[in-house]
């Protein structure tokens, strides 16, 4: 047995990213001194997450026109697909509140000669957010939360559909830690690694997903029961070649076009692309230009800066150096000049995100982010349904989590609920499972190079899983596109994977133990994401997932493909859920 | 992409309760080598690039390097951390250099742009 550490919370919060310290701080505020806020967090709060290089811009601020206004852009941002219009709305009311908080915080902002924010495009501000983690995990300081960095949650302890807490293991200590909330937030991020990477060996992190988040927080809900959403819809970024970092600052910062070899702009010349706006054009049409431009052997593709702004030319480099440092380095030794030279665009593989251009996640009750488990709410990457919150709307997200935590914890005086000791020797089993097996097969052999003949490394588990996701369900080398068939044998194989060849996963140290748990994890998501795709029997976000067998959209699923997991036969099932829409207007149209 | 640590400048942070580069690293990559008690990532391949390790070392000896299998040698990218900003060095295969001073943190003494 391990050494074990007992921590009990009033708001117990996992994951303290973007969207986990600004629900401590919000926590703080709400429900006064003596309420006791927990983060229990994998790496160190002041350097984690996806904020961990920095960024050059928050890209949701309501600089014009209204929090509906925003509403309408995000839904026509997705080719016109249902969101969950209530929630996305909520967070365009305070995301403005939101930013201010974190200006007096210490977040260098830009600003224009009339004082205000200097804007990127129509909803994005520009900073220096080299130190925006830092100045992010200054709010949970303040805040007075009790933080546990360095420890990796596993699983959820749930009883009766209610969420009592977490258990997970010190990455450092090895001890067993057993968390109690009154009640919970999960907000361990996205899942970056379910597909191969375009990048390979010493360079295969290189990635435009954070690669630590590893879907945690889907694997966890879902095998909390929760109902989950929108795994249909995955992110498929188009962005710089070979380094994958954020192309905004060139797009939408500098308007450089996308071109062709040719020196074509081909999203203003092509009817369809003109149709849903050209240049700014829905997320996942331009990623579908790019596709049809490359296989129609136009390519390679560019963004044009020779032909954007010159002006801010001569502060890429600088931009660039607040959010994706390695790209001047690699530009420097390429002998690439960005102000004269286009720079070559790639597709890579695909992420699932909640906040970003995409929507994989929990499904929440109204907008009080708690998802089907009573007690268990979500923010940031793991909230379903309503893309396109980013950084400012994660943290905009945290708070409002956290203020239905506190009236939630108050009006319902929630209390600690006991855990069956058997239960806890269960899960403590399973957290060093992977570890215990190393120690069990090393007697049976090992190799010459140290490899164990009687297991399988965590890193081997995951480029099997990527090579199936990547040739059966719609990588990059198979150019997004699936079928039901590929479908077929991309379940085989994970399912697979999931029952019969996990026993044989085995970790040497507790940083293996990570990655076993990485690997445990993303393969459940990986089920999610084949039941979504293959249950959407239709094509609505071209570019994203091309199904060959359904090329068209289909008015029957202009909805929401939600699903849930039965433990007992494995199965995830899919069902429909209507789509309600708040904000009048044309849903294929930005109203400002 | 990997940092690289210089065996001659790191002192595995003799003092500290935790190597600084240990401490902060998101993905939990950079270790101490068990025989040179100098810092080490654990699997270059596992790096995301975000730089934290190279700017959080007080020494100044992680250097970030490209894998080659990107980018040609010898360019280098080296930030310098000031209190309210990092100032950029990025010297090209061709030796030239230029420097970009990034405002980091607005504070009270905010003319401190060391
Ligand atoms: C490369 C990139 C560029 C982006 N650019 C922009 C931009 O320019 N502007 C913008 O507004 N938005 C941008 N975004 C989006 C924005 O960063 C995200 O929407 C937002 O940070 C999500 O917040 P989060 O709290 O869900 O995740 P994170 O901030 O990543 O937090 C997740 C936390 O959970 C921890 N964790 C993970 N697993 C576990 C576990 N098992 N146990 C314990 N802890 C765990 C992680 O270490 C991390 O601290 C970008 C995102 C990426 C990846
Ligand atoms: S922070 Fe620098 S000096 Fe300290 S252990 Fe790491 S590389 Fe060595
Ligand atoms: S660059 Fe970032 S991910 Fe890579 S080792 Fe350093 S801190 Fe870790």
């Amino acid at each position: 047995m391990a050494d074990r550490v007992y921590i009990d919370a009033d708001v117990l919060i996992l994951g303290g990213g973007t969207a986990g310290c600004l629900a401590a701080w919000e926590a703080r505020q709400v429900g006064g001194d003596d309420l006791k806020i927990v983060i229990v967090e994998k790496a160190f709060i002041r350097h984690s997450g996806s904020l961990s290089a920095g960024m050059n811009a928050l890209n949701m601020y309501i600089n014009q026109g209204t929090p509906e206004d925003y509403v309408s852009y995000v839904r026509y941002d997705i080719c016109g697909a249902p969101i969950r219009e209530d929630i996305v709305l909520s967070v365009a009311r305070e995301v403005n509140d939101t930013v201010s908080i974190l200006e007096a915080a210490g977040l260098p902002m830009k600003k224009k000669e009339d004082g205000r924010y200097l804007n990127r495009g129509k909803w994005n501000i520009e900073v220096n957010g080299s130190l925006l983690k830092p100045i992010t995990a200054s709010k949970a300081y303040e805040a007075k939360a009790e933080i546990y960095n360095r420890v990796y949650i596993t699983e959820l302890i749930i009883k009766d559909n209610v969420c009592v807490g977490a258990v997970g293991f010190g990455v450092r200590d090895g001890k067993f830690y057993i968390c109690r909330g009154k009640v919970t937030l999960l907000c361990t991020g996205g899942a970056a690694g379910l597909w191969r990477p375009n990048n390979r060996r010493d360079a295969h992190h290189r990635i435009w997903y954070f690669p630590f988040n590893c879907g945690s927080s889907y694997a966890m809900c879902k095998r909390a029961g929760a109902e989950m959403t929108s795994f249909d819809m995955r992110l498929v970024p188009v962005r710089t070649k070979d380094t994958f970092s954020p192309t905004g600052t060139l797009a939408i910062g500098m308007g450089a076009p996308m071109v062709n070899a040719l020196g074509d702009s081909f999203m203003e010349k092509d009817p369809y692309y003109l149709s849903w706006g050209g240049h700014t054009a829905p997320t996942p049409i331009r990623m579908l230009a790019f596709q049809r431009e490359t296989l129609a052997h136009r390519s390679p593709i560019y963004m044009d800066t020779t032909r954007g702004d010159s002006a801010k030319v001569i502060g890429l480099k600088g931009q660039y150096l607040d959010m994706s440092p390695s790209i001047v380095l690699y530009w420097g030794c390429n002998d690439h000049d960005p102000s004269r030279e286009p720079i070559e665009l790639d597709g890579g593989d695909p992420h699932l995100v909640g906040a970003h251009a995409g929507m994989s996640g929990a499904w929440t009750r109204d907008i009080s982010r708690e998802t089907t488990v009573d007690r268990l709410y979500v923010s940031g990457d793991a909230l379903g349904a309503a893309p396109s919150r980013f950084i400012s709307g994660s943290w905009t997200c945290g708070r409002i989590a956290a203020r239905h935590m506190v009236k939630a914890l108050k009006d319902n005086s929630y209390q600690l609920l006991e855990i069956n000791p058997d239960t806890l020797d269960d899960m403590e089993n399973r957290t060093y499972g992977p570890m215990r097996r190393f120690e069990e097969k090393s007697p049976e052999g090992v190799w010459t190079d140290g490899t164990l003949s009687g297991g399988v490394s965590p890193k081997d588990m995951e480029s099997r899983m990527q090579k199936i996701m990547d040739e059966y369900c719609g990588g990059r080398t198979h150019w997004y596109f699936v079928n039901e068939t590929y479908l077929s044998i991309a379940r085989k194989h994970i399912k697979r994977m999931r029952n019969d060849q996990l026993q044989y996963l085995c970790a040497r140290d507790l940083h293996d133990l990570q990655l076993a748990w990485d690997v445990i994890n993303r393969l459940d998501v990986c089920q999610l994401v084949i039941e979504h795709i293959s249950f959407r029997k239709e094509t609505r976000f071209p570019g994203y997932v091309n199904r060959t067998d359904y090329p068209e959209t289909n008015p029957d699923y202009d909805c929401f493909i939600n699903s849930r997991w039965d433990a007992e036969t494995d199965e995830v099932k899919c069902f429909k859920v209507p789509y309600q829409q708040l904000v009048p207007g044309d849903r294929r149209k930005q109203s400002i | 992409m990997p940092p690289k640590v210089d065996p001659t400048k790191c002192d595995g942070c003799q003092g500290e309760k935790e190597p600084l580069c240990e401490q902060v690293c998101p993905g939990n990559l950079m270790t101490m080598h068990k025989e040179s008690l100098k810092a080490i990532i654990r699997e270059p391949g596992d790096c995301w690039d975000c730089m934290t390790c190279t700017k959080a070392c007080p020494r100044q000896a992680i250097q970030t390097v490209l894998q080659y299998q990107l980018a040609y040698f010898p360019g280098k990218l080296i930030p310098m951390v000031g209190t309210n900003s990092v100032t950029w060095t990025s010297i090209d295969c061709n030796g030239k250099v230029e420097r970009f001073v990034m405002k980091t943190l607005v504070s009270g003494d905010d003319e401190d742009e060391d």
